[in-house]
C-alpha cells in the first residue's frame, strides 16, 4: 500500500479540473445507488485489487492526548480490510440465511462536500467527502451515520478504482445496534 | 455497606422456577425490577473495570461504568489502581469526559476543584472563597469505590465493603479462566481502543447468550460461519464430549476438540500459532484445559462481562436502563503474541464480532426483539422455556463446577439466573449460597505479572 497516494489531510492540495472533479463525483453517487439498491457485485467491482477499505473506533480524549487513534492500524475499527476481508463480509449476504437482513433493510447514502485533489501519482486521485449514511428497517429502526471520507481513486480506463477509503463516523458510541451498512 | 432499597425482601422467587425450567418476562423488560437490579446486583457485586494493560503507567486512567455509576480508572505512582467515582462531590459534575489518558489531576469544570489520580482533593478555583471550618479537605475527595482487585489482568471493582475476595468471588471458575488468562507465559493485554454500540435489549440477554446458548450458534450464525469460512458450516457439536460448567453464576459452555472457535475467526494463521503453543499449554494448564481452549465456547462472568476463548473477543454489556445496554468490545490477546498475530486476531474479531462482523450483525436485533415485544402486558406474563438438557447434570473427574453434558444445553443459563435470584433475594452475602461448594482450593493463585503489580 505505500506506493499508491496517502490519504494525508493536507490543506493546500491541487484541486483537479472541473472534468475530473466531474466524474470522480458521479462516482461517488454511482457508488451510492449501488449501496442504496444493495448491488454488492457490482460495487465489489469498483474496489481496486489493493484495497484499504478502513474505518477507525473513536475514543473521547483531551486535546493534549497525542494518542493516534485515526492511522494507527493496530487500534480497534469497525474495518480494517482488504478486498478479500470486504468479500467475506459480503458472502454472508449470499447464503439465504443472513437472518437480520431479511426482510431486507432500507438505506439511502446521501454524499456531499466533493473535492478533488491530484496526486504524486498521475493516476490516483484523493477525493474528500461527507456521508450520511440514512438506516431503516422494519417497522421504527431507524439510524443516521455521519461522517468524513477521504479516498484514493485510481483511473483505469474511463473508470474509477477505489483504492484507499478511510471514514470517519462521528459517533464514540455507535448510536446503533450494528453496522450492516458500507459507507 | 447498606443500601437504602435493601431489606424489602420482595419475592422474586415467582418470577422463576429453575427446577422446571422457566423464567417470567418481566425481568428482561420491567423498570421496578430493573432498579432494583442496580441496588442489588451491581453495587454488591464485583464488576470488570478494566484489562491492567489499559492503563500500564502512574497517571494513566480511563473511565467507565459500575452498573449505571460512571467512575474512573487510575493508575497510582506506586502501581497500585483507584477506582472512584466520576462525580464532583461540589455540586456533582463529572469530573472525567476522556474515554482515557494520561493525568495527574481531574478538574471539574464547573468550579475548578481539582483531585488528584487518587481522588484526593487538592485545590479549587479561588479558594480564599471558604472560610476556616467549611469544607474539609479530607472528606471531600473522590468517592472510591470499597475494594479493588486483580486477577491475572482483568481489575475487578466494588461498592460492597461485605463483598468476599474477588479469589472466592471468582471461586473455582479460576479454573477455566485460566485458559484465556493464563494459557502462555506472560498473560494477556487488551489491544488499543475499545468499540461501544448501543443495543436496545435487556443487558441480561446479552450476558445468558454468552454463558451458555450454543445451540444459537448454528442456526442465527449460520450466514456468518459460511462467510468466514468459504462455505462451510457451524462445526458439528459431539454431546458426549463438550459441556456446560457453571459456578455461582459464572459459567462457560465449550468443547474439547481444540478448534472450532478458531475455525470460526477464520485466521488461519491464528490457528497455527495456537497448534503450535498447544503443547506448552498442556504442560501450563493440563491436558484437558489445552484440548477445551479454541474449541467451540462462550463464557460469562457473572454478572455483566463475557467473552470468547479462542476468538479472543472480550466484552461487558453495561446496563442502561431496563430495555438498553451499551455493548463495549475489547480485543484480548497473549502479551506474547507475535506482532503479526496480534494484528490476525484483531482484524478476525472485527470481521466476526464487531458491529459490523459477520456474526454480530444477527444477534443484537435477535436480542432487541426477545425484549421490546414485552411491551405488551399479555406477552409480558408468559413464561420463557429454559429446561434444555435438565435432566443431564453429571459429575465430573476433572471438571469444577455444576457440570452438565452436552454444550446444547440451559444448564449455565440456569445457573446464571439462579444466582441473580440469590443476590436479588438475600441482603447479606454470607448468607447466599455457595454454587456449588467449592472443590479445588486454591486454584489460579493470583500472581503478578512482570513489571505490574498487586492491588
Amino acid at each position: 500500500m505505500t506506493d499508491t497516494a496517502t490519504l494525508e489531510r493536507t490543506c493546500e492540495g491541487t484541486t483537479a479540473s472541473l472534468e475530473l472533479t466531474h466524474a470522480l463525483t458521479q462516482t461517488l453517487y454511482r457508488e451510492a445507488r449501488l449501496l442504496d439498491d444493495e448491488h454488492y457485485k457490482a460495487w465489489a467491482s469498483m474496489l481496486a485489487e489493493d484495497l484499504h477499505y478502513h474505518m477507525p473506533g473513536i475514543e473521547t480524549r483531551y486535546r493534549r492526548d497525542k494518542t493516534e487513534q485515526v492511522t494507527d492500524l493496530t487500534r480497534m475499527a469497525y474495518y480494517n480490510d482488504s478486498k478479500p476481508e470486504i468479500l467475506k463480509r459480503l458472502s454472508r449476504l449470499e447464503t439465504g440465511t443472513a437472518w437480520s437482513e431479511d426482510p431486507a433493510t432500507r438505506y439511502t447514502h446521501i454524499i456531499t462536500n466533493v473535492e478533488v485533489e491530484l496526486t504524486e501519482k498521475a493516476d490516483e486521485f484523493r477525493v474528500y467527502s461527507n456521508f450520511y449514511a440514512y438506516r431503516n428497517r422494519n417497522e421504527r429502526d431507524e439510524d443516521s451515520l455521519i461522517g468524513n471520507r477521504i479516498d484514493i481513486w485510481r483511473q483505469v480506463g474511463n473508470s474509477f478504482q477505489l483504492v484507499k477509503r478511510r471514514a470517519i463516523l462521528k459517533h464514540n458510541v455507535m448510536l446503533s445496534k450494528n453496522l450492516n451498512i458500507y459507507v | 455497606m447498606r443500601f437504602e432499597r435493601i431489606g424489602r425482601e420482595p419475592d422474586y422467587s415467582r418470577y422463576m422456577d429453575l427446577k422446571e425450567g422457566w423464567l417470567d418476562r418481566r425481568i428482561f423488560s420491567d423498570a421496578d425490577i430493573y432498579e432494583e437490579e442496580l441496588y442489588r446486583i451491581f453495587a454488591r457485586s464485583w464488576l470488570f473495570v478494566a484489562h491492567e494493560s489499559q492503563i500500564p503507567n502512574s497517571g494513566d486512567f480511563l473511565t467507565t461504568h459500575m452498573g449505571e455509576d460512571a467512575v474512573i480508572v487510575a493508575r497510582q505512582p506506586d502501581g497500585s489502581i483507584r477506582v472512584m467515582l466520576n462525580s464532583c462531590p461540589h455540586r456533582g459534575n463529572k469530573v472525567c469526559f476522556a474515554d482515557a489518558g494520561n493525568t495527574r489531576r481531574f478538574v471539574c469544570n464547573y468550579h475548578g476543584w481539582a483531585f488528584d489520580t487518587a481522588g484526593d482533593l487538592k485545590g479549587m478555583h479561588e479558594e480564599y472563597c471558604y472560610d476556616a471550618g467549611d469544607i474539609d479537605f479530607k472528606n471531600h475527595g473522590l468517592k472510591n469505590v470499597a475494594k479493588v482487585g486483580n486477577y491475572k489482568g482483568l481489575v475487578f471493582a466494588t461498592f460492597n465493603s461485605d463483598a468476599p475476595s474477588l479469589e472466592a468471588w471468582l471461586g473455582d471458575f479460576r479454573w477455566y479462566l485460566d485458559m484465556i488468562l493464563d494459557n502462555e507465559e506472560g498473560g494477556t493485554e487488551f489491544i488499543g481502543g475499545c468499540i461501544k454500540s448501543v443495543i436496545s435489549a435487556n443487558w441480561k440477554f446479552g450476558v445468558e447468550n454468552f454463558i451458555g446458548d450454543a445451540y444459537h450458534a448454528g442456526w442465527t450464525h449460520d450466514s456468518g460461519t459460511r462467510s468466514m469460512n468459504n462455505g462451510q458450516p457451524f462445526p458439528p457439536i459431539d454431546m458426549d464430549n463438550s459441556y456446560h460448567a457453571s459456578v455461582n453464576g459464572h459459567g462457560w459452555e465449550f468443547g474439547t476438540e481444540g478448534v472450532g472457535d478458531l475455525f470460526l475467526l477464520g485466521r488461519p494463521k491464528v490457528m497455527d500459532y495456537y497448534n503450535k503453543i498447544r503443547p506448552k499449554m498442556a504442560e501450563r494448564l493440563g491436558e484437558m484445559r489445552s484440548k477445551i481452549f479454541g474449541s467451540v465456547a462462550s463464557a460469562s462472568i457473572f454478572p455483566n462481562v463475557s467473552f470468547l476463548p479462542g476468538i479472543s473477543t472480550f466484552r461487558q454489556w453495561q446496563p442502561k436502563g431496563p430495555m438498553q445496554f451499551e455493548l463495549k468490545t475489547w480485543v484480548i490477546v497473549n502479551k506474547n503474541m507475535p506482532d503479526d498475530i496480534k494484528e490476525e486476531v484483531t482484524k478476525g474479531v472485527m470481521q466476526t464480532f464487531g458491529p459490523g462482523g459477520t456474526f454480530e450483525m444477527d444477534d443484537g436485533e435477535n436480542w432487541e426483539n426477545c425484549t421490546t415485544v414485552n411491551r405488551g402486558v399479555v406477552t409480558r406474563h408468559e413464561r420463557l422455556h429454559y429446561r434444555c438438557g435438565i435432566g443431564r447434570q453429571i459429575e465430573h473427574d476433572t471438571l469444577p463446577g455444576i457440570v452438565y453434558r452436552g454444550q446444547y444445553n440451559d444448564a449455565n443459563q440456569r445457573g446464571f439466573y439462579q444466582r441473580w435470584l440469590d443476590m436479588m433475594t438475600h441482603d447479606e452475602f454470607g448468607k447466599m449460597p455457595a454454587r456449588p461448594e467449592p472443590q479445588l482450593g486454591n486454584v489460579g493463585e493470583t500472581r503478578n505479572l512482570p513489571g505490574l503489580f498487586a492491588l
